[in-house]
Formats: structure tokens, sequence, C-alpha cells
């Protein structure tokens, strides 16, 4: 039945599937592709395989590596990159689509264009940046860069560490920490989980061994000693120079926080993690219809069941499609490639595909179950105070947002404009969240209702020099420089 | 956050459009005593004025408006002392560049022609050339200096120009597109989304929708579209000392304080005024970053940041729009002109000086939007 000629992608096509990313979902998307007899081009930017989940170091580790559990998954996921019908590019930084079925693409001699019938974005998902008052000081982490610390490189990210933020990845990078000897001073959870547990039981077994790893997390953090402080926050780092100290404090029922009630806790490093956002800058450039789930990383794209956008030709996939996990996102990329399989060739599996949306289902149910356990008031949880930076790249403080709105800036669009947020080399990532936040709370309304301001290519930074080396026709130049100019399209 | 300004019932003057060309106008207007509306469609700043590459050159213009750029260059530095207004306007002198043998025939002739008009022109190549400005690339042949060419920042003055008219009392409008306009006796009432407005004066500074605005009246104005893209870098090294501009016409370049290269030079991207929509054109892209590495080689190693497009509306000459409208009474336009911005504050100017006392300080005859009249 699954097909074993792949069908060489013709008219001019350099695959049937282009798939941005090479995580879990990117990577299962790829496999399932190939199994169909599709050919597809992988594009990562990264220099190895496996996305976030399953960053490695470059070197080899020893057999009782602390986080080497993942090992085996690993390897059964990473030789997809080497199966004859995946051609695999690292190192390629995907950063525009300049027409349906067509990717900007650089990376280095190579760059250029890369053209195929479907397009598959597994983007994946960042950091929520969460401001509070010393968020920028050396020695505050997010949760993800200590997870790249650890398990791209096995570098500690401090010695004594405070563990605070919202959602599951945040248990596993204080377990992850704890594996790898270091001492987690205290974990600060914005949600009340425990109390919750017995509701979302029942969606929570359809993973029994996710909810058996967790509840060998929290083993082991009593075991440790480590508090466990449920529905608290961050609510300051302290030090002159980087952190030598964390002050937790209770939320209250209003998501503000209880400062008359915090606690302060000495320490090197402190982890901040609230949740993660989807990576969508390349669905925005696409025009991708998008709404809010706050829960699922902020904007995610409008799908289907087969999880096609409301782009002709561009399914999206995995937590850069809305936060779901490793699991979700692999099931995702699978699904997606039978669809395309479907439409482009009418080679489907049906049995397959039936199999792969009931295993979906079931992990989706596990994570509708943690959206109930961890269901908080998103940060900031409270004023952070108009010294502290909100736009790292550009150095805007919370105080010259709130000068700008007073000054007349009616808009998240002309508080940008009038204050250089998000102008800087994250190009918003880590400062436009925030923004449209604050603008949110003043309004009254959902930071879903705030407009952001228009995406602008490149969806990521680019060398300049790599946009020199694709061979193009001759440019149709103006016979007078001065004339109305002949318009390109 | 104050709300929105309200549209007055009455004005003296009404300024259809909130860019460069009309906010200037309203400054001088106030200044000599009128009540001023700007009516704007969308967000004041929010079109070619916020979306341009804020040269300030007069050595790539044709030799016509010379002397309108040169009164505007008088302008620009006095903004900030005089109204308040900061502009990060500066002078480093700009270099127009040729690579091409009909480049450096086209760049000799205009120079001729500049310095007839009475500019200070430097012609280099070789040496003097390269000890000038030793980051140009080899494929620069000749160039000529100018110590008059600057540039300015369209984001700080766009906020700065509008922080002062709201101070002195000028009615900013925003989200008020025009979309009729009867002729009452000498009185002009306007109907916008946001309430009717009644002037004694109009002045049509509304950029690519300009002609869209003067077919209320009844005036058809020829007027084109351009959809010029333009590209910021990371903050970069310093690269480059001078503002560049091209004697083919496909490259401005320069660095701001901060280390951000603005690229532009009218390459065209893709757009519809009747829509607003508009988006780069891929491969246009990438021969003006092309063109730009060419000239400067430095930049090949520094990171894109962003790219955008925006309209800018140029009359069939290139030459500004300026005047009153022919038998419509006290309405004027200021449209049209190739890199107005340059010319902003002189166009402000000079369309008050007309409207308040029926002349203006240069001879503007010339620019007559009857011109094309057949």
């Amino acid at each position: 039945m699954i097909g074993t000629n792949h069908s060489a992608a013709t008219d001019g096509a350099d695959a049937d599937i282009a798939i941005v990313g090479a995580g879990p979902a990117g990577l299962a998307c790829a496999a399932e592709a190939a199994a169909l007899g599709l050919s597809s081009v992988l594009l990562d930017d990264n220099p190895r395989p496996g996305g976030q989940y399953l960053r490695h170091p470059a070197f080899a580790t020893a057999p009782e590596d602390p986080l080497g559990a993942d090992a085996r998954r690993l390897a059964s996921l990473l030789a997809v990159t080497a199966l004859p019908q995946v051609s695999y590019r690292p190192g390629a930084t995907v950063w525009d689509l300049p027409a349906p079925g067509v990717l900007a693409v650089a990376e280095g001699e190579r760059s250029g264009r890369v053209r195929a019938h479907a397009i598959v974005l597994a983007t994946g998902a960042y950091d929520r940046p969460a401001p509070f008052p010393g968020w920028t000081l050396p020695g505050v982490i997010s949760a993800g860069a200590a997870q790249n610390l650890l398990k791209g490189m096995r570098i500690l990210p401090g010695r004594r560490v405070v563990v605070a933020g919202n959602g599951p990845l945040l248990m596993l990078v204080a377990a992850n920490l704890l594996a790898c000897g270091v001492e987690v001073v205290a974990i600060a959870e914005a949600a009340p989980v425990s109390p919750r547990l017995w509701r979302a039981l029942p969606l929570l077994l359809s993973q029994s061994d996710l909810l058996m790893q967790a509840a060998r997390w929290r083993y082991a953090f009593w075991r440790a000693g480590v508090p466990f402080l449920q529905s608290w926050t961050i609510a300051h780092a302290t030090g002159a120079d980087r952190v030598d100290g964390a002050v937790l404090c209770p939320l209250n029922p209003d998501g503000t926080r209880d400062g008359a009630r915090a606690r302060s806790f000495a320490c090197d490093s402190i982890i901040v993690g609230y949740g993660l956002l989807a990576s969508v800058e390349l669905l925005r450039l696409a025009k991708a219809a998008l709404h809010w789930e706050p829960q699922r990383g902020g904007f995610v794209p409008v799908r289907d069941a087969a999880f096609r956008t409301t782009v002709p030709g561009v399914w999206a996939v995995g937590d850069g499609a809305g936060i779901g996990g490793a699991r979700l996102a692999e099931a995702e990329g699978r699904i997606a490639a039978h669809a395309i399989a479907t439409t482009r060739c009418h080679r489907g599996d049906q049995r397959r595909l039936s199999d792969l949306c009931a295993r979906w289902g079931r992990i989706d149910q596990f994570r509708r179950g943690l959206e109930q356990l961890f269901a908080a008031p998103l940060p900031p949880h409270g004023p952070v105070g108009d010294e502290t930076v909100i736009c790292r790249c550009e150095e805007v403080t919370a105080g010259m947002l709130a000068a700008a709105r007073d000054g007349g800036a009616e808009s998240a669009v002309q508080v940008k404009a009038a204050t250089r947020l998000g102008m800087g080399r994250c190009q918003g990532r880590n400062c436009l969240p925030s923004l449209s936040a604050m603008v949110a709370r003043e309004q009254d309304a959902s930071p879903g209702e705030v407009a952001w301001p228009m995406p602008r290519p490149p969806a990521r930074m680019i060398p300049i020099g790599a946009l020199l080396v694709e061979s193009l026709p001759p440019p149709n130049l103006p016979a007078d420089p001065h004339l109305p100019r002949k318009r390109a399209g | 956050m104050p709300p929105p300004d309200p549209v007055p019932a009455e004005t003296d003057v009404a300024v259809i459009g909130g860019g460069v060309v009309g906010l200037f106008a309203a400054l001088f207007l106030q200044r000599a005593g009128r009540s001023v509306a700007v009516l704007e469609r969308a967000a004041i700043w929010s079109d070619a004025s916020g979306a341009n590459a804020g040269t300030i050159a007069v050595q790539n213009k044709r030799h016509e408006v010379v002397p309108l750029t040169r009164l505007a260059i008088r302008l620009w530095p006095t903004l900030k002392a005089e109204y308040g207004i900061d502009t990060a306007y500066s002078r480093p002198g700009g270099l127009r560049v040729a690579a091409s043998e009909t480049g450096v025939a086209r760049l000799r002739r205009d120079a001729e022609k500049q310095a007839g008009a009475g500019l200070e022109i430097e012609w280099l190549e070789g040496n003097r050339l390269r000890d000038c400005a030793p980051w140009l690339g080899p494929s620069v042949r000749a160039a000529t200096l100018c110590p008059e060419d600057g540039q300015a920042s369209p984001l700080v003055t766009g906020i700065a120009l509008s922080a002062a008219l709201r101070q002195r009392g000028v009615a900013l409008c925003t989200h008020a597109g025009v979309h009729q306009i009867a002729r009452n006796g000498a009185q002009f009432v306007l109907d916008t989304p946001r309430g009717p407005l009644r002037a004694g004066a109009i002045l049509i500074a509304a950029g690519v929708w300009s002609a869209d605005v003067a077919a209320l009246l009844g005036a058809r104005l020829p007027l084109a579209v351009d959809v010029n893209m333009l590209s910021a870098t990371e903050p970069a090294p310093a690269l480059l000392d001078r503002v560049v501009t091209h004697a083919d016409g496909v490259l401005s370049l320069k660095q701001y304080g901060n280390g951000t290269c603005l690229i532009g030079g009218g390459w065209q991207g893709q757009g519809d005024v009747s829509t607003g929509t508009r988006a780069l054109d891929y491969e246009n892209l990438l021969h003006n970053m092309r063109a730009a590495v060419s000239v400067v080689p430095g930049l090949a190693q520094v990171q894109l940041l962003r790219s955008w497009a925006g309209f800018e509306a140029v009359a069939p000459d290139s030459l500004p729009l300026f005047g009153c409208l022919p038998g419509l009474g006290e309405a004027y336009i200021v449209a049209g002109a190739r890199g107005a911005y340059s010319q902003g504050p002189a166009l402000g100017a000079e369309v008050a000086r007309l409207m308040l006392a029926g002349e203006t300080e240069l001879d503007l005859t010339a620019f007559a939007p009857g011109r094309f009249a057949a």
C-alpha cells in the first residue's frame, strides 16, 4: 500500500512539500510524507535537527547522563533527515513567502527560493516575555533558554536556582535541574494545580505515562525539599550587577500580586517560564487568519481538521500552530502529510490516517487536561515599575510607554512608532506581547483585540549577503530615474 | 490616553491629509493666526511620510525644483529651535554615485544643470573619490559631492510635528477621510465619517489619495502611484558617513546615529491604492540589496531587519502640483513631487503664503496644477 517510488516533483517545484522546522512536527511530517511516496525539503535554521524538544549536544554523552532518556526517540525521529525522499537543509532561515508555494530562504551560498506544492509550517514556539523589576539582570534566564543550556550544551544555568512561571514546562525544567545536581530553592507556579488535579484526571489519564512522569517529578521535588508554591508568582529579582535573590509572592484571585505575603529567596539564577508563544511570523506574513488563544500561545492560526490554514497550500502543525507539546506536534505533522498526499495524488492510507487521528484525539485530551490544570492569569501580575525595560533591543521602559500613551499614541502601532519598541533585532518577539497586554488592560479589552503592527519581512534577520547569490533576470531599470516607475507584478 | 481630536464644526482652513506637506502647511497657517483642522483618512503620518527614506537631498532632484528644495534645506535645521520640532536632521553631505557609462554621463549633465541653478557640486573620481569615501565599492566610477544633502528621521519628525501642532491647537482629526465636498457660496462643506466641517479654504495634500479628493470637486489630476520599497538593517558598525544617492536612480542609502542603515532608491513593490495593500517584490528587493552592496560592499555582512513598501504619488513630469485648483475658489493642492519629503517644510510654508497672501517667495508658477489640462 505504501508507495516506494516517490513522486519526483515536476513543473519546477523542488519537492512535493516544503517543511519549515525540523522539530518533532516537521520531522514526523517528513517521515510520513516519505512513507507515502512524497518528497520533501526540510528547512531548519538550527545546525542540527530535533528542534527545541529533541535538542541534543553535538558531542557524545555518557550513558549515565541524566538527560539521556530521550535518546531512543531521538534516534528514530532524527533518522528521518537521512531518508532519500527528504532533502534536509540545516542552517536555512525561511524569511518570507513571496508567492504562493514559494519560500524565500537564506542559507549561505544556497540562498534563494524553494518551490513546493504544499508548505508545512512547523515553526515551534518561544518563551512568552514576562517583564518584572529585575528581569533584565544577568542570571535571569527563560525556561526555554535554560533547557537549551542543559539539553544542547550540558551547561548548568546556576548553582542555586529559583524557578517561577506557569505550565508543565516549568516542572520539567525544575526536574532537569534537580537531576543535574542543581539546588532548586523554590518553584513558584502561578496556577493552583493540586486542587484541580481530580477534575482534570480523566483527561490526563489518556497519556498515563506522562502523568506518571509528572508524579515522579513532584516526588523528586518533595524529596529534595523544594517548596512547590502554587498560585505564586515572581514579584522582582534582587541584585546589583547580577541576580542574588528572588522575591516571590502569592497571587490574588484577580491576578494581582499579594505583596504583603512576599517571601525572599537567595539564589544565583532565576528561571522564568510563563508559557510559550507560537512562532507565527511566517503565518502573519502569509496573511493567514489568526485567532487569540492565550493558553495555546497567543495568536494561533485558524486551521481545519487536517491542519490547513486559511492560506491555500499552507499547513501549520505543532507548537507553532498552538502549544500542545511534542506528542501532539508529531501527530499533527503526520496527519498533515496524509492530507497533502490525498490532495496531491489521492494517495492516502485511510486506515493509518484514522489511527493517527484517534491518537491525536487522545493526546489532545491530555493537552486539554493540562490546560485546565495550569490555567492562570497572564503576566504581568500587577505594575512592572516605570524603570523596568520592556523592549530590550531599543531599551524602552514601561515609563516611556506610558508617556507615549499620554502623548497621544492611540494604538500599539503608534506606541511602537513613538518609542521604537519592537524595532530592534528581536523584531518585537520579546516586547510586542507585553505591549499588547498593557494596551489591552488599559482599554479593558482582550489582548486578542489589540491590533499588532503590520508584519514586515524578513521573518527573521538575515545577512544581506544571502540576498546576493541567487541568479536573477536583469532588473527593469527606469530610463529616466526621475519619472514615475513601472511597477512590478 | 487623550481621545482623538473631534472634527470641529467650522474652521478657516481644512487641510486634507496628515502627512509632511499637510502638517507643515498647518503649522505655518496656524502661526499666521488661522484656525486649522487636519482631516486624515487613517492615522497621522501613516502613509508616504512615515514610510519614506528621510533623504533630505537636493542633488538627486530635477533642476526645476532645486530652489524649492534649497528653501526646505534652509528650513529643516531651524525647526527644532523655532518650533521645538525634533527631526533628527543632520547634513553630512551627499554623494551621488554613478557606476555605468550612461550613469556617469547623466551625473555630469545633471551636475552642470544643478551648478547652473546655484548649487555647490564637486566632481569626484579616481583617488579623490576614494579618499573622500574609502567605503565605496570598486563599481563606483564617479560621484558628485553636494554639502547641502542630508537626512532626517521620518519617525522622529512625525511624532514631534504632531505634538507641536496639537500643542498649538490644530485639530488633528484621524480616521476622517473626506468623502464629499460641497460648495456653499465661498465656503466648503466637507463630509467625513466623523462629522461634517465647514471651511473657508481647503488644501489637498493627501499624497496618493489627492486625485480622489480633487475628483470630489470635479478636478482631474494625472497622478501616478509608485510603490517604493525600503529596507532597514540592524544597528551596524560605521559603514558610510554620507547620504548616498545614485545617478541611475536605483539607490538611496544612509546610516543613522544608532547604526541603522536605510536602503531604498525607488525599487518597486506591489500595491493597490484602492485597498491600501502593498507588498514587497522579491526580485526587486534582491536587486535593491545588490545595488546597495555594489556601492557599499560592507553591507553584505550586515543583517537585514525589515523591509516595507510605501505609496508615493508622482505627477507625469515628477514635479509638484502646487497651487490653486482653477475655478474652484479657495481650493489648493500640493502633491505629486518625487521625493517630496525633502521639500516638505518648503512646500508647507509656500502654500501657506499662497493661501494667506496670494504670493510665494519662489516663483512656483511652473508647477500650476492646471499644466496638464490638454
